[in-house]
């Protein structure tokens, strides 16, 4: 990691840690704006990876799935957008089954990891099920109490983890391999 | 390629050439010296930093992807470790001129940058002969691989598949590779090292050959796999017969350096004065090893009468430090210095004239007088007048 990605590493990390604390005080004044961000967010990157398709990587092999991406990534941001107007729970379940997409995604790089021999795919099995295990114990617990803050104290908390750990990559030592 | 070609296959390849025991020791030194003279040791000399012909990992980490960091990252890796072969180079399908640039910075042997690479060694100092013989080996041991950071260029994936020879044929072995930064190359299993795979364009890790791990390194090795660039034609890489043309083209490059031929030909290749040790270096290069310093080392033995020294880093370390100013150009860093100057200027211009702004800028000298990186104006006060970069 360089000394930008780092810089933006820290910054996404404080502006997740900010979000998450609007969430708790705030718990339902702060959700328009955060799907409103995320979906926002997913339309510059799917964009993005989608000029990238079509200048550079159409011509490289296994291109196609760069094009993959940016449909998913463009299809996701715009469903996101189309659930602004739905109730607040079907929102926080929508966002929780992102966040337990991504620890599923987690989980599938530990295996290809494994695969590789590093040493890295336990912490990636263990982060992954614990994202899953999360997301349907705040829905669970939603359920049962029905309470819908919980599933915003649980996305505050999803959040503020996934805050911390970009600190934590902003400011540890990395070690790459680099063939020369 | 490692150190044992880069060091005693070139000491070797400079005995047979001509050069005396000493001389083939400075330009095999020379020839090591651009795998290491970074940025961070030539600050610790109190030298140009811009005559850096490589980049330690810890400063690759640390480099910049943005525009003129990228543009400092290709004129290292291009100008030394993967000299572009066809600057005109048209890709096989409509693209954009972003994909086009990169498509032309492709390693490849005897490519139009050649000729230009060894004939700036020509008259000049050993040290100048060293670099070029660095420069023209590793056109082989790099070829198709960019000296940028390039996924739609320099990504592999897991097509790779090691050959062995088996009666008339070969026969086929998936290779694995892994990320682990500790573990050795596993050649018994065909396991090896590679670059993690990103999606990002401009990251390190598509720099060069990274996702091909160190088999291009391997002199012994044969494998086929598909270049990203390659539109799913899979290419067959024969080690062993890259690095004998690789070794026989030094011969003959070192040769017409010496003043023993007249004019240097891009494609030729002293397979005549190599004759008599054919055997020999073929069984050296085809050996399954990870490092064949000790049998070129014999072989230089054996040819010369002399055992080469090992190389050291610090050999000439104090000679330029405790050089006075006026004097360092005179000592044998000094000499290396101007030597990659003049290799990076040169490439740099060449990809500049191109179109491509990839490596920077190069202004004419003579017309626009100077500008840009002040390291380069000893290279002009040594040349009196020239390109810069």
């Amino acid at each position: 990691m360089n000394s930008f990605q780092r810089i933006k590493s820290f910054a996404a990390g404080i502006f997740y840690l900010l979000v998450a604390l609007a969430l708790a005080v705030v718990p339902h004044g702060s959700l328009d704006y955060i799907y409103w961000i995320i979906s926002f967010m997913m339309l510059i990157y799917g964009t993005r990876l989608l000029w990238y398709y079509f200048s550079m990587a159409r011509h490289m092999v296994g291109g196609k799935i760069v094009l993959y991406q940016a449909i998913i990534v463009l299809d996701v941001a715009l469903f996101t957008m189309t659930i602004a107007t739905m109730e607040d729970y079907i929102v926080l379940i929508y966002l929780l089954s992102i966040y337990a997409f991504s620890g599923a995604i987690d989980i599938l790089r530990a295996f290809e990891a494994k695969k590789n021999d590093s040493p890295v795919w336990k912490k990636k099995i263990i982060i992954g099920f614990i994202k899953i295990g999360f997301a349907i114990l705040m829905v669970v617990l939603a359920i049962i109490f029905r309470n819908t803050d919980i599933l915003v104290y649980g996305f505050a908390v999803s959040l503020a983890s996934t805050a911390v750990l970009k600190i934590y990559d902003a400011l540890r030592e990395t070690a790459i391999v680099y063939i020369q | 390629m490692n150190s044992d070609f880069h060091y005693y296959a070139t000491y070797c390849a400079a005995i047979l050439a001509g050069y005396s025991h000493g001389e083939a020791q400075d330009i095999a030194y020379s020839d090591q010296l651009v795998d290491f003279c970074t940025r961070t040791l030539l600050i610790k000399l109190k030298a140009p930093s811009s005559a850096a012909t490589t980049q330690l990992q810890l400063e690759l980490m640390d480099a910049r992807t943005d525009r003129i960091g990228l543009q400092d990252i290709t004129r290292i890796w291009s100008s030394f470790h993967f000299l572009p072969g066809d600057l005109q180079a048209t890709p096989p399908k409509r693209c954009s001129k972003r994909y086009k640039w990169k498509y032309r910075l492709i390693c490849k042997p005897n490519g139009e940058l050649l000729e230009p690479t060894v004939n700036l060694a020509k008259d000049k100092s050993l040290q100048a002969v060293g670099l070029a013989m660095h420069v023209l080996a590793d056109t082989w041991a790099h070829q198709n691989f960019a000296g940028t950071p390039s996924l739609v260029i320099n990504n592999t994936n897991q097509y790779f598949f090691e050959l062995f020879e088996d009666g008339d044929g070969y026969r086929e072995k998936k290779i694995s590779f892994r990320h682990s930064v500790s573990a050795p190359d596993d050649l018994e299993n065909s396991i090896y090292t590679n670059s993690l795979y990103t999606n990002s364009e401009k990251s390190i890790m598509n720099l060069g050959h990274g996702r091909a791990g160190h088999l291009p390194d391997f002199s012994f090795i044969r494998y086929k796999y598909l270049p990203a660039w390659g539109n799913y034609e899979e290419i067959i890489k024969d080690n062993p017969s890259d690095y004998w043309h690789a070794f026989t083209q030094m011969v003959y490059a070192m040769k017409y350096l010496r003043g023993g031929i007249e004019s240097f030909e891009t494609d030729r290749y002293d397979t005549e004065a190599v004759e008599p040790y054919r055997e020999k270096i073929e069984g050296i290069i085809k050996k399954r090893q990870p490092d064949a310093a000790d049998d070129w080392k014999a072989l230089g033995k054996e040819l010369s009468g002399s055992e080469p020294e090992p190389f050291d880093i610090e050999r000439y370390q104090d000679e330029y430090t405790n050089a006075a100013e006026n004097e360092k150009d005179g000592t044998f860093i000094g000499r290396f210095i101007l030597a990659a100057l003049a290799q990076k200027s040169m490439v740099t211009n060449r990809i500049y004239r191109s179109g491509s702004k990839l490596a920077g800028y190069s202004i004419d000298y003579q017309t626009k007088g100077f500008r840009g990186l002040e390291d380069f104006r000893r290279l002009i006060q040594n040349n009196g007048g020239g390109k810069q970069s």
